[in-house]
C-alpha cells in the first residue's frame, strides 16, 4: 500500500510513485532509464491490499476563516474503490466520496442525498479535483525528460519534466517533479496548465515507510503535504497523515449503504 | 396699466402675424408636449417600479452592517452576492430601530443563491427506489410492495428505452461507440435474469443500475435559485404585493420555501408544457403566428425531438393509455408511442389550440406536470463563506406572485424561505464552532510556512526527510464518537422555532416600513445616527439604493429626458433667438416710428419680450392641452411592456401613465423661461433702434 491519501491529492500519488530504490543520475539521461523508472513508480503504486488511513486536512484563503478536517480515506487498490468520509468537525461528520466505477458520489447525511460529482467539483472544499483521485499512471500518461539536477535546501534533487502523452486526458499537462537523490522521494512537484501556467506547486517534507503485511516490503507514503495554489496565491492546503492502518477492511465497506450506516 | 392693455393687444395681434413666430410656436409646442409626456411617463414609471421594489421586497429602507464590503444588492450583482458583514443578533438592531417613531416595522432578511443540482431522470427514479428499499427494509407492507414493483417495471421500460436511443445513437456515429464495459453492463440491465436476482440484494442491484447505466443518460438539470430568508410571518403582514398562487403559506414556526410562480413554471415544469404554454401565451395575447414566428417554430420543434422526457415518465402501464389516447385524438393506428407523440406534436395555427387543450385533457393525467411537487421537499446545497457546504432539505409550501409583477422575471427570481433554513445554510459559526476548529488546529501541530521561504523553511539544515513508522489502527467509529446525536439534536432544535428564535439568530440585513415615508431622507440619516450611538454601526440605505442596478436604471430614464429635453430647448433658445432678431429688424421702421411717436425704450423691451411670452404661453399651453390628452390615452389604453424584463418596471404588462399638475406647471414654467431667455438679446437690440435709423432705412 502507499500512503492513505493518495488518490486524494494526486500529487500524493505521484510522490509514492517516486519512492522508489535510487537510480543513479547517470541513467537519469537515457529516456530508457527514465521511463523504466515511471513504471516502476506506478508498479510500487498499485496495492493489492486495502488501506486506511486518517488525515488531517486545512485550507487557507484569502479573507476566510480556514476550512479545517479530518477524514478516515479507504481504499481497495485492487479494484479502484475509494471512499472519503469525514469525521470531524461535528458538522461535517458522516459526510463522505464514495468512488465506484466512474463515479463520485458525495453524500451528506443532514439530507440523506446522494449526489454524482463531476470533474470540477472541488472535493471537500479544497483545490483538489474528481482528476486528483485517479489511479497513477504515470508511465501510460507522461512522457519523462530529465533536467539536470538542483538544490532544494540542504538536498540535491533530480528535476523532471513530464508531458502528457498525447490523447490522453489529465488534469495536468506538464508536471515539473524535483526527486531527492539520495532516498528517491518527491520533494517537489508543480503542476503547469496548457498554457504553460504554473496552476499549483506542492511540498513533501516529510516521508514515513511502513512495512505491509499484505506486501511483504515497505511502503511509502508522504506524511505531509503542502499545496499552494499558483493562481489564486492566497490558497493553500496542508494535508497531514496522523496515522495508517493497513489491516485487511470489511468486505462490503464501498457501498452507499455502508457509508450511511456511519451517521445514523 | 393702460399701457400693459396696449401691449397685450399688441401682442395678441402680432401672434400670426408673422411666419417667423409660427416657427417659434410649433417649436414651444413640440417642446412642451414632450416635457409633459416624457415627465408622466418617468414620474409613473418611478411610482410603479418603487410601488413594487417597496412593496415586494425591499421596504422603504433596508439597514446592513456598515462593517460590509460590499454595498447591499437586493436584486443580485453581476459577481455573485454582495458580501455583507452579519449582524449577530437581529433583536439587538430591532430595538433600537423600533424606537424611532417613524418606523413601522423591521423584517429580518438575508439573501444567497445557489445551484440546485439535480440527477438525471434515471438517477431520480432509482434515488425513489432506493428509499422505497429502505422502508422496505424496516417493515414491508404490502402497498410498499406494490410500489416497489411499480417503480421496477418502470425501470425496466426505461433501461428498454435507453437501449433503443443508444443503439440509434451508436449507428450514427460508429466512431463513438460505447465503452464495451457499458455495454455489457446494459446487457445485464436487460436480462431477464439480473430481474429475477434483483431481490437477493436489491441494494447492490441497484448499485450496478445506479453505477452503470444512469450514467448513460445525460438529461440532469441545473437550476439556479436565489432566496431571501426571512420571518415569513411577518414578511407577508408587511410586504402587501406578495401574493400565494398554488399551495399554501408556510404555517407559522415551521420551516420551508416558497417559490416564486415565475421560476416554478420555467423551472420546474415539464419542458413540453412549458413551451406549449409559450406559445399559447405568445398566440392569444401578443397575436404571434406559427407561421411567421421562427421562434415559436423552434419550440415545437423541440417538443418533436425532445419526446425522451415524457417516454421516461411512462411506466409500461401508463404508455398503453397514453398510446390508446393519441391513437384516437390523431385517429391512427400507429403502436409506437414515439412516433404517435411526434405527430401529435406536429402542430400549426390551424390546430394548436385543440391540440393543446388535448395535451392538458389527455397526456397530463399521466404524467408528472412538475418535477417537484408541492409539498415535496427540495434538497439545497449552499457553498458557505467559511468554506464548508451546507445542505438542507426544504419542504415547499406554495407558489407566489407579487402583485402585477407575474411575468417579470426579475422579480420572478427571489424564492422565500424561513430565516431558521437561511441561517443553516449560511452556515455562520457559533463560538463554540470556532472553538472546534481551533482545537482540531492546535492539535494538528501543523505550522504555518509562507510559500516565498517555504524551501528553506521545508528543507532547511534540521529537516529530516525520512522516518519509519508502523501500520496502527484507525476506528472510524471512535472518531465519529456523538456527531450522529448532535446532528439529531441540531435537526430537532431547528424542526420548530419561536419567534424568539428568530429575533435571536444573526440576519445579513433588514428592510423597514415607515409610517410617513414623506421624510424618507430625514429618518434615514436620524436611524444612522441613532444605531452609531447604540454601538451598532448601520449603513442606512433608501430602497432605490437598495436595489442596486435596478434602481439606477430608473434615474437613467430620468437623466435620458432631461438631456433630450435640454437639448431640444437649447436648439429651440437658438431658433427662437435668431427668429426673434429677423422679426425685430424687420420691424425697425415701425418700433423707430413708436419711438418717434413717444414711446419710451422701456414699451420697446416690454413690447418685444411680452409677444414673445404670450406666443410662449399661447402654444405652450396648447402643447400642454395636446400633452396631458396623449397622457389621458396612454393612461386609458396603457404602454405595452414588449419584453418580459420591462415587467418588472411596469409593475405588470402595462404602464398607465398619469399625469400631475406638476408635470404641466414644469412644463410652461420651462417653456416661458426659455422663450423670455432667447428674446432678451433681440429685445435689447429693439431699444437701440432710434427714429431717426427707422426713417433712413429703406425698404
Amino acid at each position: 500500500m502507499t500512503m492513505t491519501l493518495r488518490n486524494l491529492f494526486g500529487a500524493v500519488l505521484a510522490a509514492v510513485l517516486l519512492a522508489v530504490p535510487s537510480a543513479r543520475a547517470a541513467d537519469m539521461k537515457d529516456p530508457a532509464e527514465l521511463k523504466k523508472l515511471l513504471a516502476t513508480l506506478d508498479d510500487r503504486q498499485s496495492n493489492g491490499g486495502d488501506y486506511k488511513s486518517l488525515m488531517y486536512i486545512e485550507q487557507k484563503e484569502k479573507d476566510k476563516t480556514d476550512v479545517v478536517r479530518e477524514a478516515v480515506v479507504y481504499r481497495r487498490d485492487a479494484r479502484d474503490q475509494l471512499m472519503i468520509l469525514m469525521t470531524k468537525p461535528k458538522g461535517e461528520a458522516g459526510k463522505g466520496y464514495l468512488r465506484l466505477e466512474k463515479n463520485l458520489w458525495s453524500y451528506d447525511p443532514n439530507t440523506g442525498k446522494w449526489e454524482r460529482r463531476t470533474e470540477r467539483e472541488r472535493i471537500a472544499g479544497t483545490d483538489s479535483r474528481r482528476a486528483d483521485f485517479d489511479e497513477s499512471r504515470l508511465a501510460e500518461e507522461y512522457d519523462p525528460a530529465f533536467e539536470g539536477e538542483e538544490k532544494l535546501g540542504k538536498f540535491t534533487a533530480w528535476k523532471l519534466v513530464l508531458t502528457a502523452r498525447q490523447g490522453v486526458d489529465v488534469a495536468y499537462p506538464v508536471v515539473h517533479l524535483w526527486v531527492d537523490k539520495e532516498t528517491s522521494n518527491i520533494l517537489k512537484r508543480q503542476e503547469f496548465a496548457l498554457s504553460k501556467r504554473l496552476m499549483r506547486t506542492s511540498y513533501y517534507p516529510k516521508w514515513m515507510k511502513v512495512f505491509s503485511e499484505s506486501k511483504k516490503a515497505d511502503v511509502w507514503f508522504p506524511q505531509e503535504m503542502r499545496f499552494y495554489d499558483e493562481v489564486e496565491k492566497a490558497n493553500s492546503t496542508v494535508i497531514v497523515v496522523k496515522n495508517v492502518d493497513l489491516n485487511a477492511l470489511e468486505e462490503n465497506i464501498f457501498t452507499k449503504a455502508w457509508l450511511e450506516s456511519k451517521s445514523r | 396699466m393702460g399701457q400693459l392693455k396696449l401691449l397685450v393687444q399688441v401682442a395678441f395681434r402680432n401672434l400670426f402675424a408673422s411666419w417667423v413666430n409660427v416657427i417659434i410656436g410649433g417649436i414651444i409646442l413640440f417642446g412642451t408636449v414632450l416635457v409633459v409626456v416624457g415627465g408622466a411617463v418617468v414620474d409613473s414609471l418611478d411610482e410603479s417600479m418603487s410601488r413594487s421594489i417597496i412593496g415586494s421586497v425591499a421596504g422603504h429602507l433596508q439597514v446592513y452592517s456598515e462593517k460590509s464590503k460590499d454595498s447591499l444588492a437586493l436584486y443580485g450583482n453581476m459577481g455573485g452576492e454582495a458580501d455583507l458583514r452579519v449582524i449577530e443578533r437581529f433583536s439587538d438592531i430591532k430595538k433600537v430601530l423600533e424606537q424611532h417613531p417613524n418606523v413601522k416595522t423591521v423584517v429580518p432578511m438575508g439573501t444567497n443563491s445557489t445551484m440546485l443540482m439535480s440527477g438525471n431522470t434515471v438517477d431520480l427514479t432509482l434515488a425513489r427506489l432506493r428509499d422505497l428499499y429502505k422502508q422496505a427494509a424496516a417493515g414491508e407492507t404490502p402497498e410498499l410492495r406494490a410500489q416497489i414493483d411499480s417503480l421496477k417495471t418502470h425501470v425496466r421500460q426505461m433501461i428498454a428505452l435507453l437501449e433503443k436511443d443508444l443503439e440509434r445513437r451508436n449507428a450514427l456515429a460508429a466512431e463513438n461507440a460505447m465503452d464495451p464495459a457499458d455495454l455489457r453492463a446494459l446487457e445485464r440491465a436487460r436480462s431477464q435474469e439480473f430481474w429475477d436476482g434483483f431481490e437477493k440484494d436489491p441494494l447492490a442491484s441497484l448499485e450496478l443500475l445506479e453505477n452503470r447505466i444512469a450514467p448513460l443518460v445525460t438529461d440532469g438539470d441545473m437550476v439556479p435559485l436565489r432566496y431571501l430568508g426571512t420571518d415569513l410571518v411577518n414578511y407577508q403582514k408587511t410586504f402587501d404585493r406578495m401574493r400565494i398562487v398554488d399551495g399554501t403559506a408556510v404555517p407559522e414556526g415551521q420551516r420551508g420555501l416558497l417559490l416564486p410562480k415565475f421560476s416554478y413554471e420555467e423551472f420546474f415544469k415539464l419542458k413540453t408544457a412549458r413551451r406549449l404554454d409559450i406559445i399559447k401565451e405568445a398566440r392569444d395575447v401578443n397575436h404571434r403566428k406559427i407561421a411567421e414566428d421562427p421562434e415559436l417554430q423552434r419550440r415545437l420543434k423541440e417538443n418533436q425531438t425532445q419526446t425522451r422526457e415524457l417516454l421516461f415518465q411512462l411506466d409500461p402501464l401508463k404508455t398503453q393509455q397514453a398510446i390508446a389516447r393519441l391513437q384516437k385524438v390523431l385517429g391512427s393506428t400507429d403502436t409506437e408511442l414515439e412516433k404517435l407523440l411526434v405527430a401529435f406534436f406536429t402542430m400549426d395555427d390551424a390546430n394548436f389550440d385543440a391540440r393543446y387543450q388535448q395535451f392538458y385533457a389527455e397526456l397530463v393525467p399521466l404524467l408528472d406536470l412538475y418535477r417537484l411537487r408541492l409539498g415535496d421537499e427540495l434538497t439545497i446545497t449552499a457553498f458557505t463563506r467559511t468554506g464548508y457546504a451546507r445542505s438542507a432539505n426544504v419542504k415547499v409550501y406554495g407558489t407566489f406572485e407579487f402583485t402585477g409583477m407575474e411575468k417579470s422575471q426579475l422579480a420572478g427570481s427571489l424564492s422565500l424561505m424561513d430565516i431558521i433554513t437561511f441561517r443553516e445554510l449560511y452556515g455562520y459559526m457559533t463560538a463554540d464552532q470556532k472553538d472546534e476548529l481551533a482545537k482540531l488546529q492546535e492539535a494538528s501541530g501543523v505550522t504555518d510556512v509562507a510559500r516565498e521561504d517555504a524551501e528553506a523553511a521545508l528543507f532547511g539544515e534540521d529537516s529530516s526527510l525520512v522516518a519509519e513508522t508502523s501500520s496502527g489502527s484507525i476506528d472510524e467509529d471512535a472518531q465519529l464518537a456523538g456527531s450522529s446525536q448532535a446532528r439529531r439534536q441540531q435537526e430537532l432544535a431547528l424542526s420548530k422555532y419561536t419567534q424568539q428564535d428568530i429575533d435571536d439568530g444573526v440576519v445579513l440585513h433588514a428592510a423597514i416600513m415607515l409610517k410617513d415615508p414623506d421624510t424618507l431622507e430625514q429618518t434615514m440619516v436620524e436611524l444612522q445616527e441613532a444605531s452609531k450611538k447604540a454601538g451598532l454601526p448601520l449603513k442606512v440605505v433608501s430602497w432605490h439604493q437598495a436595489s442596486d442596478l435596478v434602481g439606477q436604471i430608473i434615474l437613467v430614464a430620468k437623466l435620458v429626458l432631461y438631456a433630450a429635453v435640454f437639448i431640444i430647448f437649447v436648439v429651440a433658445v437658438v431658433i427662437i433667438n435668431n427668429s426673434v432678431m429677423m422679426a425685430t429688424l424687420q420691424r425697425v421702421r415701425e418700433i423707430g416710428t413708436m419711438r418717434a411717436i413717444g414711446a419710451h425704450r422701456g414699451f420697446v423691451l416690454g413690447m418685444v419680450l411680452l409677444e414673445t411670452t404670450v406666443l410662449g404661453l399661447v402654444f405652450g399651453a396648447a402643447g400642454a392641452l395636446l400633452g396631458s390628452l396623449a397622457v389621458k390615452g396612454l393612461g386609458m389604453a396603457g404602454i405595452p411592456a414588449f419584453h418580459e424584463s420591462l415587467y418588472f418596471f411596469f409593475s405588470g404588462p402595462r404602464l398607465f401613465p398619469t399625469l400631475q399638475a406638476s408635470n404641466i406647471i414644469t412644463a410652461l414654467v420651462i417653456v416661458l423661461g426659455v422663450s423670455a431667455f432667447s428674446t432678451f438679446y433681440p429685445a435689447y437690440l429693439a431699444t437701440r433702434v432710434s427714429p431717426l435709423q427707422a426713417m433712413q432705412t429703406d425698404e
